[in-house]
């Protein structure tokens, strides 16, 4: 994994570190539940090509389903010049070719970026969001989306969820097996058998679940970083995030018991729920510690400190 | 908050639940609220919790007995969306208050604090809305959240997620903060409780 290699950035050491503890333990999970699997006399490792195949069609087509599901209209650099002037200025930063433009016709403000390298990046902004922030302020946010992008957080966040979604096909499988006592005879494992490779694999389903929703708050919080590093201005998106919690349209559609049980029994791998994008309001991590890091950096390259 | 408090402790509960009271008074003062007899504390429901098990006769013993119990009359209800309500119904806005607090802290005292996740007061609404029309007893909930320990105003339109009037939401809102109300700053954060069964 790339992280910001095109510029020298100065990074959080401690959330680097943390990412990659994080990314470690997950590899390091899944290898030795491989090896359960395998000890287990398991035959059911074919469900990898084709929960590959799902993940790799998400992945090479993210910013295809992007515009579809969302609505979004890429514009050309007449359409849209000053955004396109704004995005230009910011791609050239990062040193990474000129993104893909979208805009998305709605009040709602909100902005994301896909794309699984710098090659291949969208980035989307929502007519609500154009409106009400002001320049400064939305360079901010296309910058931090970028960041998503010069990271190469797609990639990370893709290969996270095949092995999170991976385990969950297993964990229905193995529960329908367990139920109607094995699909079309391949078994000779007694009940105990299945039983106990069922409970490991709901365990590694949950642990994978909490090692990628860190995976998703250290790259929020290093695409703030990076995005601050590139503008000078931590606190220009600070501000824009705050203005734009405190507007009437992100009042949410969401109902709370949804947020609880969400919670509790995160069905949805987080990120594949962003449908392969990074939103700039994702739930994880909470919009007040984003800001309050932001405010933190801000003081920080005031006074000069690193 | 110190440091042995936790961030569950219920006197913050109570500091910031409080709020409710001065913002009710003064609003009804100016004629602009006045509050219905209900109230609720929405959880969800756990096997495993024994006093959840058998919240119906523990709430009659913390709401009824000794001399300054409250006395609300309450019932247990399930709503359809999987979470189970103690639904409080009191004259007196101060007492309904107090026994919502009484309930969630009973609930948090004895294992019950993830559980937990909104008290919901009834109150309606008299004045000119954001779209400048006057409107007389509109139905307004205004929910605390447990885990951000503040209140936001909620106004829904329909029974269906996401059909709620978010102008005289954040309009209201502005107003219960100015009257001291601890209104939740995210807006984000301010999530419906579509189907209140009371």
């Amino acid at each position: 994994m790339s992280s910001t290699t095109t510029r020298k950035f100065h990074k959080d050491r401690g959330l680097v570190t943390r990412m990659y503890f994080t990314m470690f333990m997950l590899g390091f999970l899944y290898a030795v539940f491989a090896l359960f699997l395998y000890s287990a006399g398991t035959a059911m490792i074919f469900i990898a090509p084709i929960v590959g195949i799902m993940v790799a069609v998400q992945y090479f087509m993210s910013d295809r389903l992007i515009l579809m599901s969302t609505g979004a209209k890429t514009v050309t650099a007449e359409q849209e010049p000053a955004l396109h002037k704004m995005v230009k200025t910011l791609a050239d930063r990062y040193e990474m070719p000129m993104p893909k433009i979208a805009v998305i016709d709605t009040a709602i403000p909100n902005a994301f970026a896909t794309g699984r390298n710098p090659k291949n990046a969208l980035v989307a902004v929502t007519t609500g969001i154009q409106q009400r922030l002001s320049e400064r302020e939305l360079s901010a946010v296309i910058g931090h989306e970028l960041a998503h992008v010069a990271n190469r957080d797609m990639r990370v966040l893709a290969i996270a969820n095949f092995l999170v979604t991976l385990t969950s096909f297993l964990m229905t499988m193995l529960f329908w097996n367990m139920l109607f006592g094995g699909m079309g005879g391949r078994r000779n494992n007694s009940g105990g058998g299945v039983m106990m490779v069922y409970l490991v694999t709901i365990v590694v389903y949950f642990i994978g679940q909490l090692l990628v929703l860190a995976l998703t708050r250290y790259r929020e919080y290093g695409a703030d970083h990076t995005g601050a590093e590139i503008s000078g201005d931590p606190g220009a998106l600070a501000d824009a995030l705050e203005k734009i919690s405190g507007t009437v349209a992100t009042i949410p559609d969401k109902d709370l018991r949804k947020l609880q049980t969400a919670n509790a029994f995160l069905i949805i791998p987080a990120a594949l729920k962003g449908e392969g994008s990074m939103n700039l309001f994702s739930t994880h991590p909470p919009l007040e510690e984003r800001i309050k890091r932001l405010r933190e950096l801000e003081q920080r390259m005031r006074y000069g400190l690193r | 908050m110190g440091f042995f408090d936790g961030s569950k402790s219920p006197k913050d509960d109570w500091s910031t639940m409080s709020t409710v009271i001065k913002a009710e008074a003064k609003l009804q003062a100016l004629g602009e609220i006045t509050p219905s007899r209900r109230a609720g504390v929405i959880f969800r429901n756990s096997d495993k919790n024994v006093f959840l098990n058998s919240i119906e006769s523990e709430l009659k013993s913390v709401l009824y007995v000794g001399d300054g119990a409250t006395k609300t009359a309450f019932e247990i209800q399930d709503d359809n969306r999987g979470m189970r309500w103690v639904v409080l119904e009191d004259g007196n806005f101060n007492d309904l208050v107090s026994s919502v607090f009484t309930v969630g802290n009973a609930i948090g005292l004895n294992d019950g604090a993830d559980n937990l996740l909104a008290a919901v007061f009834e109150l309606y609404f008299t004045g000119t809305v954001e779209d400048n029309t006057y409107r007389s007893g509109l139905r307004t909930y205004w929910i605390y959240r447990y885990d951000r320990k503040a209140f936001y105003p909620f106004v829904p339109t329909g029974e269906s997620e996401g059909e709620r009037d978010r102008q005289t939401e954040a309009r209201l809102g502005q107003d219960l903060r100015k009257y001291g109300l601890a209104i939740e700053k995210s807006l984000t954060e301010w999530m419906g409780l579509w189907g209140i069964p009371f």
